[in-house]
């Protein structure tokens, strides 16, 4: 969900960490959909040398993703690729969150896998002999191979790193249905659309297959081949690394390996982590330690089976497997399996299940969704007040439209005020209306919470406050660096009261972070 | 606390009777007598002066003539609907205004009776806060054991204020599992518990939004970086960041 907003604030980060050239060429892309290196030159009426270096960059950073069609039809040509470029709205974002995954690896990991991180983070992609470099330069004592191979390893193992994508895979060409029935197509293209964007199909046929995607080990010839055959078909050498890897699985090649092989970090690993962290925080805000307990048990174990980042329901386990997780650590050694059974009936599942065999599975998405709606009633408590707030959360609990009479009724607001507030929601786009016509001079009104249009407001608005938040950050750093000067330096209260207000800025701003990972990404 | 269901039951004793030897109603004149039928054929909904003209097309100074002689004459009565306060309706002496002009119990005099219902609701968190969770009956049962109201609520009541109480996200609507704290309750039914786990009433959590200039600003659409409203000169940011 590329909002207005998000492009802007996508295009302020790109400005902020590479400059104005880079970030003309990524928000052209960004605002008309994946583009071919003549429109890009085009459009930004740049230089080509300017575009190409712009582009190399991006690409480096994991910003954007070349490929090209399939063009079908063709006899005996092959297939004729005219390469297209996509920008990764989600991954420029990901840009402000690095202190984030930093943080989850030094937690998780040591301090060796941390700063392997921070190297892939800081340079977007790199060889194994790439990072051993810089281990090097980084530390005056000189750093061993192995221990960069063993911190990668541990990483891998981790799935915070990965293996980069193709540089340019071939994508089908958009099924286009036949136009005799035109209804029918417009419909199913509808579908289709919803069910697979552009960028989903891109990223499908660039990601490396999941057995190679962590994985150390790699096949030297198939490398080469993917670095001097350009004009072969991607899609083949997937077809043939297949192969190759089945006959080759015992023959190890690690004598080049690192030279070829680009690693990058994994984000969709950083953001399941993150996803299921703010699903623990949510259950712990309303239910007991032990429901936190379980889940948080539940979510280490199964983590690594989930398929993507929404997923919407928690990979089933039985009673029994829950058990050995939770007191495998220490706070949950003191519960016992009643407490565990008990614990996940808070949690959602149901309580029928007497036996220990029966699995358990947790409804993500709804504590998802219920962190959502928390985070839309704040605002509207803040901005319209208590009477809206009540008002706001029996139209969302609903979900169909109510009349203006029956919202005072319940809500125990005076009927002259209900209408006001209820106009004063809608004209901010917080709720939807309709108008019903009994008679010619009679007519009432209908009031709903649209939530998916809403939801995407609400995000838009977000984008909207965290590029504030940085443009003030900005703002105030300058206007430090302005003032130390010799002639009017700041004295200590002074000094200490700017820090403060970064500290402010910066602490909202990943705060903000998090409710627009809520609303885009979980 | 109950001042406000003694001034409405002060409002039900102001009904008289009429009075039965000299019946006033024949003596009333060929308009009066129009009107009379008219706003006693409405029954307890009442009727606006404005349709009492459009369906008599009695003119105004003889319509407004015609209404002063009856109310002295004790045939009708002026009533406050919840509607349109602005509106004058009138009604039938012998009729009591239905529950759409008056609001029902929870309206006095056609406005909302707020000080009463904050009291009444303040009294239902107490009792679910120290039984923790509770039944609707239950909340009726203690209400009506407390004595602190002289008024005797229906379960529909309570459930009215009860349901405004789960908007306000005070208490907790919940289903019994008939597990551990719901063990004396059966399973499947509805009962209400507190919102916050430590039993302390807390205020609902202020958003990440919620907590910035921008999440609460009324003029966020018309912010741009380089406008007339923009972040490094907003006076919200200013404000907040003066501590």
């Amino acid at each position: 969900m590329a909002t207005p907003y998000g492009i802007k604030l996508a295009v302020h980060l790109i400005t902020n960490h590479f400059g104005n050239l880079v970030a003309k060429v990524c928000e052209n892309l960004l605002r008309r959909g994946p583009l071919t290196l003549q429109q890009v030159i085009r459009y930004t009426e740049l230089t080509p040398q300017q575009v190409k270096n712009s582009l190399l960059i991006l690409i480096q950073h994991n910003c954007i993703q070349a490929f090209s069609f399939e063009s079908q039809g063709g006899f005996g040509d092959g297939p004729k690729a005219n390469t297209q470029y996509l920008a990764l709205f989600g991954n420029i974002l990901h840009r402000m969150r690095f202190p984030k995954f930093l943080e989850i690896v030094s937690r998780e990991l040591d301090q060796e896998c941390k700063e392997l991180l921070e190297g892939l983070l800081q340079n977007g992609r790199l060889t194994l002999v790439q990072m051993v470099e810089r281990a090097k330069s980084k530390r005056k004592d000189g750093c061993r191979e192995d221990v960069v191979q063993e911190g990668l390893t541990k990483l891998l193992a981790a799935h915070f790193v990965e293996r980069c994508p193709a540089p340019e895979p071939l994508v089908p060409e958009p099924v286009k249905v036949e136009t005799t029935s035109k209804k029918r197509g417009a419909k199913s293209a509808k579908i289709n659309e919803e069910s697979e964007t552009i960028e989903q199909r891109v990223l499908a046929a660039a990601g490396p297959m999941e057995a190679q995607r962590f994985s150390m080990i790699t096949n030297t010839e198939f490398d080469v081949n993917g670095e001097t055959s350009t004009d072969d078909s991607p899609s083949l050498i997937v077809g043939e690394k297949r192969k190759r890897d089945s006959l080759e699985l015992d023959r190890e090649s690690t004598a080049e390996e690192g030279e070829v092989v680009l690693w990058r970090a994994n984000f969709e690993e950083f953001l399941r982590r993150l996803r299921h962290m703010a699903c623990i925080e949510n259950v712990r805000a309303s239910l007991d330690d032990g429901a936190v307990k379980v889940l948080k048990a539940k979510l280490d174990a199964t983590r690594g089976l989930e398929k993507k980042v929404k997923t919407e329901k928690s990979v089933p386990l039985s009673l029994d497997n829950i058990f050995e997780e939770v007191i495998k650590s220490e706070e949950g050694r003191v519960m016992t399996l009643d407490d565990v059974r008990a614990s996940l009936v808070q949690l959602g599942c149901p309580a029928s299940a007497r036996g220990t065999a029966d699995s358990y599975s947790i409804d993500l998405k709804k504590i998802i969704e219920s962190a959502q709606n928390d985070e839309v009633e704040s605002i509207v408590l803040k901005r319209y007040g208590r009477d809206a707030y009540r008002i706001f959360r029996l139209l969302s609990k609903n979900g169909r439209l109510v009349e203006t009479d029956k919202i005072s009724d319940t809500t125990f607001v005076e009927k002259k005020d209900a209408p006001k507030i209820l106009y004063k929601m809608w004209k901010d786009e917080y709720l939807h209306m309709e108008k019903l016509v009994l008679a010619p001079n009679r007519n009432i009104l209908l009031w709903k919470v649209n939530k998916r249009p809403l939801w995407e407001h609400v995000l838009d608005e977000m984008f909207h406050a965290a590029l504030n938040l940085s443009l003030r950050a900005a703002y105030e750093w300058d206007k430090e660096k302005e003032v130390i000067n010799p002639l009017e330096a700041m004295t200590k209260e002074e000094r200490q009261k700017q820090k403060n207000i970064r500290i402010l800025l910066d602490s909202s701003l990943l705060k903000l972070d998090d409710a627009i990972m809520l609303f885009h990404n979980f | 606390m109950s001042a406000g269901m003694n001034r409405s039951q002060g409002l039900s004793s102001l009904k008289r009777k009429q009075p039965d030897s000299k019946s006033p109603i024949e003596s009333l004149t060929e308009h009066e007598r129009i009107l009379y039928n008219l706003i006693r054929s409405k029954q307890d909904m009442a009727i606006w002066t404005r349709d009492m003209k459009r369906e008599t097309n009695i003119p105004d100074n003889v319509l407004n003539k015609s209404l002063k002689s009856l109310q002295a004459k004790k045939l009708i009565k002026e009533v406050v609907t919840i509607q349109n306060k602005g509106r004058k309706h009138y009604i039938a002496t012998e009729f009591e205004p239905s529950k759409e002009i008056t609001g029902g119990a929870w309206y006095v005099e056609g406005s909302l009776d707020t000080e009463f219902i904050n009291f009444l609701k303040k009294h239902c968190v107490k009792i679910i806060y120290e039984q923790k969770i509770v039944t609707l009956e239950e909340i009726l049962d203690t209400i009506r054991r407390s004595r602190a109201f002289n008024v005797e609520f229906t379960t529909q009541q309570i459930e009215e204020i009860v349901n405004a109480l789960v908007l306000d996200n005070e208490i907790l609507e919940v289903k019994s599992t008939g597990m551990g704290e719901f063990n004396s309750i059966p399973i499947g039914k509805v009962c209400y518990r507190c919102a916050s786990k430590a039993g302390l009433k807390a205020e609902p959590k202020i958003g990440a939004m919620a907590s910035i200039p921008c999440g609460v600003c009324p003029q966020i659409s018309l912010c741009t970086p380089d406008g007339i409203i923009s972040p490094t000169t907003c006076v919200y940011y200013t404000k907040w960041l003066d501590f």
